[in-house]
């Protein structure tokens, strides 16, 4: 035992030594807001749980949107919140254990965060018939309307299209990137918007398009591969790019601001301008928002004022539930341009194409 | 004791380069031939590209350094599962410290963590005996939901920079850029002749805005084998890992050198943990690892238990990952590699008359030929898996001869000497 003894001390002494020297990061102030979601209090009109995606919170992403939507919901609501997490390759019955539980700690009010709750909500929400459910991009997945569920779907292909129409006005070289988490329903119209804006602005503008995965969840926090590929746009001459892939976004921006001046990133579903470090902040052109923030605090609203929302609700441009955000002012010049594209989407004169297979 | 060691080491290392087999070395001359040979035939340049071998170091020294820790606990017949979890413990680690204290203590930070881990496996397979699967397996379990709490515990709380499940915009370590000479290198792969290009693009890759850490783990390989090989240590430390009760006998403290071992072990894949979270990448991520510690793990079975072996394989498995995700067209190209380095391989063994194995690999070799003749493109969907499936492939033909150490794996008591 004296062996373990010594080798007990040694890293206790190591252990020592290691937070003895070195500097602190420069940014490492707690400032700004706490957890709201701590726990739920009695007497509050609505007690919200949400269960976060794979990334979580602290994506700086979709999922951050959903806790601002909390945020709000708690702040002008009254209500509290409580919050789980999500874990890579989970299955559906563990999704709904996750949502199972929320319910018995007594959740008025359960927020899926991402499709993938659709199956997990289905099988839970009958149980829990006085509890109202929300699931952010999801689908009922058979015959049976659930009454006590509703599905936020939003329209990103109008916001990427958007995003897509400022990248043409700034791209130098005529070559953009997507970067997408995996194909298929959610992410596709990502890239299909994108790829109508591109086109619409200038035909003749190379979009070179790439997923991090081709199937699971894992594309969606693996900022490791989105770096390789983001590297991999930048030395084929991509200087727009563009990402829908939560929290690997953050692997496009620091490849990218690794790049230096005239290369950029845009940003999907929260305003990434504002999430990220100064040095990335000055490469984000833009970000397509999806307000996954309205969504939870609309349908924490509607559960407050007795009316729960149930089966799909549309957030489109029409009602700002996409947009662009325009922090940092890179492309401010573009505004009316964009505007003007924003107006004929919204009047039905564009027609934002959602399956990228059939953009030419 | 003695006695068989030397007649082992006569009949197995005799022959051995760098401990490596002369059918592996006869592969590495070819290869660095064919891979240029099948660049010009296919056109498709990313195929050695200095970009390419670029991505493919920064996805080979996770795994590499996996491989390494592996090496060094079954050397000393300890089978170290954990891996996976030492390198999760060592993400979580490195960021922590990375955040606080800058990057070097950061790299500290990770190993530290990583040994945490090792001391896990160590005190329960050695102090008591319990069965190593078992306990590599826990240590994962532990590993993984210790890291869950840790980060929701302590990344928490910084604001923007943070989450439960995340931290970004951590501090990344220096490159070096050796002579100078990545503008003309990269010029000279650029031009795409024969063999000199290719050539180019991985000195260049090696010697050009290249992580420190990178260098440190070709170092570290180093380093490993001339200890586990070259040094009364590491045969004691070997010794273990062979025949516990024949050391011990003789004097060896063989509890001692197994917890070496295992920490050391420990140390190699926290390090790679921190290889992920502050050099492939400023992000930190619950889960970052993905089964690079179980890769790992792989590679260093079919690097023979070798420092150099396991290095090799690593790179292999690297390079097919990096090719995945730099350029999806050129996996295509790797078919015909392939098929040619079967083909070459049957031609080998029919050479020694092992008719049997030699049609194995032919069969192969001509499925592989067929497919990358009858098709233009890998289908999207398999893309994913085609670098681990072509790794696996050439590895488990290549690699026949392996021999594990004799005591791997088996739990020794204190004392089994009589």
């Amino acid at each position: 035992m004296r062996t373990v003894s010594k080798i007990v001390a040694m890293g206790l002494i190591a252990s020592v030594a290691l937070t003895a020297c070195g500097t602190k990061h420069d940014n490492t102030k707690a400032s700004g807001t706490s957890d709201v979601c701590t726990g739920f209090k009695s007497g509050t009109s609505v007690k919200l749980a949400i269960a976060f995606d794979v990334g979580g919170r602290g994506d700086h992403s979709f999922n951050d949107a959903a806790y601002v939507g909390a945020e709000k919901a708690v702040k002008d609501l009254g209500a509290s919140c409580i919050d789980a997490q999500a874990t890579q390759g989970e299955s559906d019955p563990q999704r709904a254990d996750r949502l199972k539980q929320l319910a018995e700690q007594g959740a008025t009010a359960i927020v899926g965060v991402g499709f993938l709750y659709s199956n997990a909500v289905n099988t839970i929400a009958p149980q829990y018939p006085k509890v109202h459910f929300l699931v952010v991009d999801g689908f009922d997945p058979d015959k049976t309307v659930n009454k006590n569920v509703a599905y936020d779907s939003f329209q990103p292909q109008e916001s990427s299209f958007l995003v897509g129409v400022a990248a043409a006005l700034k791209t130098k070289a005529k070559k953009v990137g997507f970067i997408g988490a995996v194909p298929g329903a959610v992410i596709g119209p990502f890239q299909a918007g994108f790829t109508a804006g591109v086109h619409t602005v200038d035909p003749s503008i190379k979009v070179d398009a790439q997923y991090i995965v081709q199937s699971g969840d894992k594309g969606f926090a693996d900022p490791t591969d989105a770096k390789t590929i983001a590297q991999t746009m930048l030395d084929n001459g991509d200087d727009v790019i563009f990402h829908a892939a939560g929290l690997s976004g953050s692997g496009l921006f620091e490849a990218v601001a690794a790049a230096g001046a005239g290369k950029w990133a845009i940003g999907v579903d929260s305003d990434q301008y504002t999430a990220v470090p100064k040095n990335q902040a000055a490469h984000i052109l833009t970000s397509a928002l999806k307000r996954v923030d309205t969504g939870v605090y609309d349908f924490a609203a509607s559960v407050k004022a007795g009316s729960p929302q149930t089966s799909y609700v549309t957030y489109d441009l029409k009602n700002n539930g996409v947009g662009v955000a325009y922090s940092g002012g890179f492309i401010d010049s573009y505004k009316s341009r964009i505007d003007g594209y924003a107006k004929q989407i919204e009047d039905g004169t564009i027609k934002v194409p959602t399956d990228p297979s059939k953009v030419k | 004791m003695t006695a068989t060691m030397v007649s082992v080491q006569q009949r197995l290392g005799a022959r051995r380069i760098l401990g490596l087999s002369p059918l592996t070395w006869v592969l590495v001359v070819v290869g660095l031939v064919l891979v240029p040979l099948v660049r010009v035939l296919t056109s498709s340049t990313p195929l050695t590209a200095t970009t390419t071998f670029t991505a493919a170091i920064l996805s080979t020294a996770p795994i590499a350094l996996a491989a390494l820790g592996g090496v060094w606990a079954e050397r000393a017949g300890v089978v170290n599962i954990g891996l996976e979890g030492q390198m999760l413990l060592g993400t979580w680690g490195a960021a922590y410290f990375n955040w606080y204290y800058g990057p070097w203590v950061g790299l500290l930070g990770g190993v530290l963590l990583g040994v945490v881990g090792g001391l896990l496996h160590a005190i329960a397979t050695i102090t008591f005996g319990v069965d190593q699967i078992v306990s590599g397996v826990a240590v994962n379990i532990i590993a993984a939901g210790a890291v869950d709490f840790l980060s929701k515990a302590f990344f928490s709380q910084i604001t923007p920079n943070g989450g439960p499940r995340n931290l970004s915009g951590l501090y990344s370590l220096p490159t070096v850029n050796v002579g100078g000479l990545d503008t003309w290198l990269s010029k000279l792969n650029g031009r795409h002749w024969f063999l000199v290009s290719d050539v180019a693009g991985l000195v260049g890759s090696l010697i050009s805005h290249v992580s420190v850490v990178s260098l440190l783990v070709i170092a570290l390989a180093v380093l490993s084998w001339w200890l586990l090989r070259r040094t009364t240590f590491g045969l004691r430390l070997r010794s273990c890992g062979e025949n516990p009760a024949a050391a011990e006998s003789l004097g060896v403290n063989v509890y001692r050198y197994k917890y070496v071992a295992v920490l050391v072990s420990g140390g190699f894949a926290g390090l790679g943990g921190a290889f992920l979270t502050t050099v492939a990448s400023s992000t930190f991520t619950v889960g970052q690892t993905q089964g690079r510690g179980y890769i790992g793990l792989a590679a260093m079975i079919f690097g023979n238990w070798n420092p150099f072996g396991a290095l090799g394989a690593s790179a292999l498995f690297g390079y097919a990952d990096a090719l995945r995700l730099r350029s999806a067209s050129s996996l295509h190209a790797l078919l015909l590699l392939l098929a040619i380095g079967l083909l070459l391989l049957t031609v080998w063994r029919l050479l020694r008359r092992q008719l049997r194995s030699a049609a194995v690999n032919g069969v192969i070799g001509v499925a592989f030929l067929l497919w990358f003749l009858l098709t233009d493109s890998i289908p999207k969907d398999l893309g994913g898996m085609t670098p681990y499936l072509v790794t696996l492939l050439v590895l488990s033909l290549a690699s026949q001869n392996l021999r594990m150490p004799a005591a791997d794996g088996k739990p020794y008591r204190k004392g089994s000497a009589g």
